[in-house]
């Protein structure tokens, strides 16, 4: 029982290896087959552990936890692991032809299934330099993946992703190297524990500050964020809905791993990382309103999303509003890899991205549509659906103080608008010649929508199973949240008629503000320089 | 210009800030805290895991899952070069260096007798990882240079690269493999599975065999990626 960690993270290593060396039609079935057996043993181990975090703990070797490596999970790293294999469910039904073997379907699994267990790995480890391999790998395989499609474009997005990522992790390691050589050890736990009762350091601040730099690359902060939207933009559909649902919070993830390793040490950083949540939620609305190309506008959301999230992880653990932005990482999963799938789909049958190009969805593929509608209700907060749940706690949580209230306020404003911009695809005549999608893309897509609707009517009991919050003090029926939720729409769809679809100047000049890699460099130095001053300068 | 001072002033405020964090590590490594490693590893580390050099210790045993995965990064980067590198036109295989004229006779008459002394010395660091500095992934990175030098000395030098990569993968899979058995000789994963109580002479067998298998995959890795961007600089 206490091995299932170590099988998790390999049985999917092993898979791809297998997939890779005997390159055949049915060797590549043994994808679903590791797919089912992990989701076993994952049920398995969440029965026996779930509740009893400290037993989880596993040392490699049996050696003292501070030198060896350990495994630890408790019910965040367990509830991130259940997201993680149905989003590669999800992904491998849609993407994967299992019918056709050839080299690049090889290759694809190849890559898909070893970042699975990698990933897998980054979330239970227990040891600093273990995640910073980790993170690395998964950086590589990213890349990989993004470059997939042998594209001028794609080639230069993942060029551009592995630059300012691998920049991003070695801060990272700075940061271990930092905490090694003051503590000697870089086990999580252990680390803890001896900053309990230890005065305030200037070196800990710095080490926290490089921690959270690498953090914050691979989590697309403000003014980090400017990879995300070429990486997801040019990849495949399936790997864009795998790299926005589940990748980008791998950033998270760390965000809240590193701010529970240094818990003793009390480091007030909830205003800073509010703001930068607050400034990431604003910037990716704004660009995603002036963009034209259907993935491009998932992508910015993504960015926006991930601020939103931010603002309520960057709360303290005891608070609710922390668990909004917790509950929100799931929501986004959810449907933000159903948007991506449902663009894919549409993309393919009319072989062009431009939202203005495209009309006329709901007569040529009504399913899919409905779908989509499911998606688009979620993402811009619509009663019965998840992102209601998650966007009210994140709501009543910042209640008091006023100008956070606006931040959010704004942001909702934004997404609305932009998926009324996105709607437009729905209506119109039915254009002469399109490919249809095929049924396993339909089914996981379905699948998907139907997890939507459970998580935003049955939170209550899900909530108290995997964080142990008791949510029920928020309710999507009544009128309340119906008249919000349509004030919104209404602003949203004015704000739409009145500047976006007329296209003014400023639009355009947002549309057309690209920024070059140097730019990139410089803002990532001015980021570092600001995390400086707030924690050590002030 | 302003931009360039900015960002100059800025990381001198860094440099600054950091020059002074870093007066703190020395306070907290002396008086705070006692180090694992000084206390446990350097004099406990021959006799837990019989390699006198305390580098190897660590890596094939105290902290071979990271090395597994350090061994993996390798795997991924050659298939993810392959993969990208690749075209869709048949394409003859790399000639390196196909202007023979360009290569000094120097070079290749010194490069014929380094060839040997390199594969010999990579040889010996990879299966003397355990007693002294070195190891399979240095050995290995040695024994791949040497494989570089081949082809100035053979320029018509044919590479099978499909040939290398599954070899390697096979490779990859017998290193985990090999490191998870000491699941049923000592009841837990990735470590020595010669028991403790064995002579230090025995449990060496370990360390070697796996610093062979590390040895040869990481040269098998480096050979396929020089032998792809030579494909690629055609």
């Amino acid at each position: 029982m206490l091995f299932i960690p170590v099988y998790l993270i390999f049985i999917p290593v092993f898979t791809a290896l297998i997939i890779y060396v005997f390159k055949s039609k049915y060797v590549n079935y043994l994808a679903l087959v590791a797919q089912f057996a992990m989701t076993v043993l994952l049920i398995m181990y969440y029965n026996a552990y779930g509740d009893q975090p400290d037993a989880t703990l596993f040392v490699f070797g049996d050696w003292d936890a501070r030198v060896g490596i350990s495994l630890y999970n408790d019910r965040l790293s367990l509830s991130f692991m259940f997201l993680t294999i149905f989003t590669w469910w999800m992904v491998l039904i849609y993407t994967f032809n299992f019918r056709e073997t050839n080299e690049k379907n090889d290759n694809f699994l190849f890559f898909l299934m070893f970042l699975q267990g990698v990933f897998l790995g980054f979330l239970q480890s227990n040891d600093l330099f273990n995640l910073f391999v980790f993170l690395e790998l998964t950086t590589i395989l990213v890349t990989i993946l993004i470059a997939f499609k042998k594209t001028g474009d794609a080639y230069r997005a993942g060029i551009y992703y592995e630059l300012i990522n691998v920049s991003g992790v070695l801060f990272f390691l700075i940061g271990i190297i930092i905490l090694y050589n003051s503590f000697g050890t870089i086990n999580v736990l252990a680390i803890q524990q001896l900053l309990e009762g230890l005065p305030d350091y200037v070196a800990l601040r710095m080490a926290y500050i490089f921690l959270m730099i690498g953090a914050s690359v691979k989590a697309a902060l403000f003014p980090l964020y400017t990879w995300l939207p070429k990486a997801h933009g040019v990849a495949q559909s399936g790997i864009s809905a795998l790299l926005s649902g589940l990748v980008v919070k791998g950033g998270l993830y760390l965000f809240i791993r590193i701010n529970d390793m240094f818990s003793p040490a009390n480091y007030s950083y909830s205003d800073f990382f509010f703001v930068v949540g607050g400034i990431t939620a604003g910037v990716g609305v704004m660009f995603a309103l002036s963009q034209k190309d259907m993935k491009q506008i998932l992508a910015y959301h993504t960015v926006s999303q991930v601020g939103i999230m931010m603002m309520g992880l960057s709360s303290l653990p005891t608070n609710d509003l922390f668990y909004g932005g917790l509950y929100h990482v799931f929501n986004h999963a959810l449907f933000k890899s159903l948007l991506f799938l449902g663009a894919g789909v549409i993309i393919q049958a009319y072989r062009t991205k431009k939202v203005s190009d495209i009309r006329g969805v709901m007569k040529t593929m009504p399913v899919v549509s409905v779908l989509m509608i499911v998606g688009m209700l979620s993402i811009t907060g619509a009663p019965l659906f998840n992102g209601f749940i998650s966007k009210t706690i994140i709501k009543y949580g910042i209640y008091d103080q006023e100008w956070k209230y606006w931040i959010l306020f704004f942001v909702n404003i934004g997404t609305a608008t932009s998926f009324i911009k996105m709607s437009q695809i729905f209506f119109g005549p039915k254009p002469m010649t399109i490919l249809l999608s095929e049924t396993p893309q339909r089914v996981s897509m379905i699948i998907i929508a139907f997890s939507c609707v459970i998580l935003g009517t049955f939170y209550i009991p899900i909530s108290t199973g995997f964080f142990g919050v008791d949510l029920s003090y928020v309710s999507p029926f009544g009128l309340l949240p119906l008249y919000d939720y349509i004030a919104t729409l209404t602003i949203g769809f004015a704000f739409y008629k009145l500047v976006i679809e007329k296209d003014v100047k400023p639009v355009r000049m947002i549309r057309e503000f690209k920024v070059s890699f140097e730019t990139a460099n410089y803002l990532m130095v001015i980021y570092v320089v600001a995390l400086v001053t707030y924690f050590i300068i002030l | 210009m302003t931009k360039h001072l900015i960002i100059i002033i800025l990381l001198g405020v860094l440099l600054a800030v950091f020059v002074v964090a870093m007066q703190d590590v020395q306070i907290l490594y002396n008086t705070a805290l006692k180090s694992y490693l000084v206390e446990g590893v350097i004099p406990r580390g021959f006799e837990e895991t019989g390699s006198r050099n305390l580098v190897t210790a660590i890596l094939l045993d105290y902290r071979l899952f990271d090395s597994l995965f350090e061994a993996g990064i390798l795997l991924i980067a050659v298939s993810g070069i392959i993969w990208i590198s690749k075209h869709d036109i048949e394409e003859k295989n790399a000639q390196f260096m196909y202007d023979k004229f360009k290569t000094p006779d120097l070079f290749v008459t010194f490069s014929r007798l380094v060839y040997p002394l390199m594969l010999t010395f990579g040889f010996y660091v990879i299966i003397n990882g355990h007693l002294s500095p070195g190891g399979g992934f240095q050995g290995g990175a040695i024994v791949a240079s040497a494989i570089l030098i081949l082809y100035y000395i053979d320029h018509d030098k044919e590479t099978n690269i499909k040939l290398i990569v599954t070899v390697e993968k096979f490779l990859y899979i017998a290193i985990l493999l090999f490191a998870g058995i000491s699941i049923f000789t000592r009841g837990t994963f990735f470590t020595n599975f010669i028991p403790t109580h064995y002579s230090y002479d025995v449990q060496t067998i370990y360390l070697v065999i796996l610093n062979i298998m590390i040895g040869f995959k990481v040269a098998l890795g480096l050979w396929a990626i020089f032998t792809a961007f030579l494909k690629e600089g055609r």
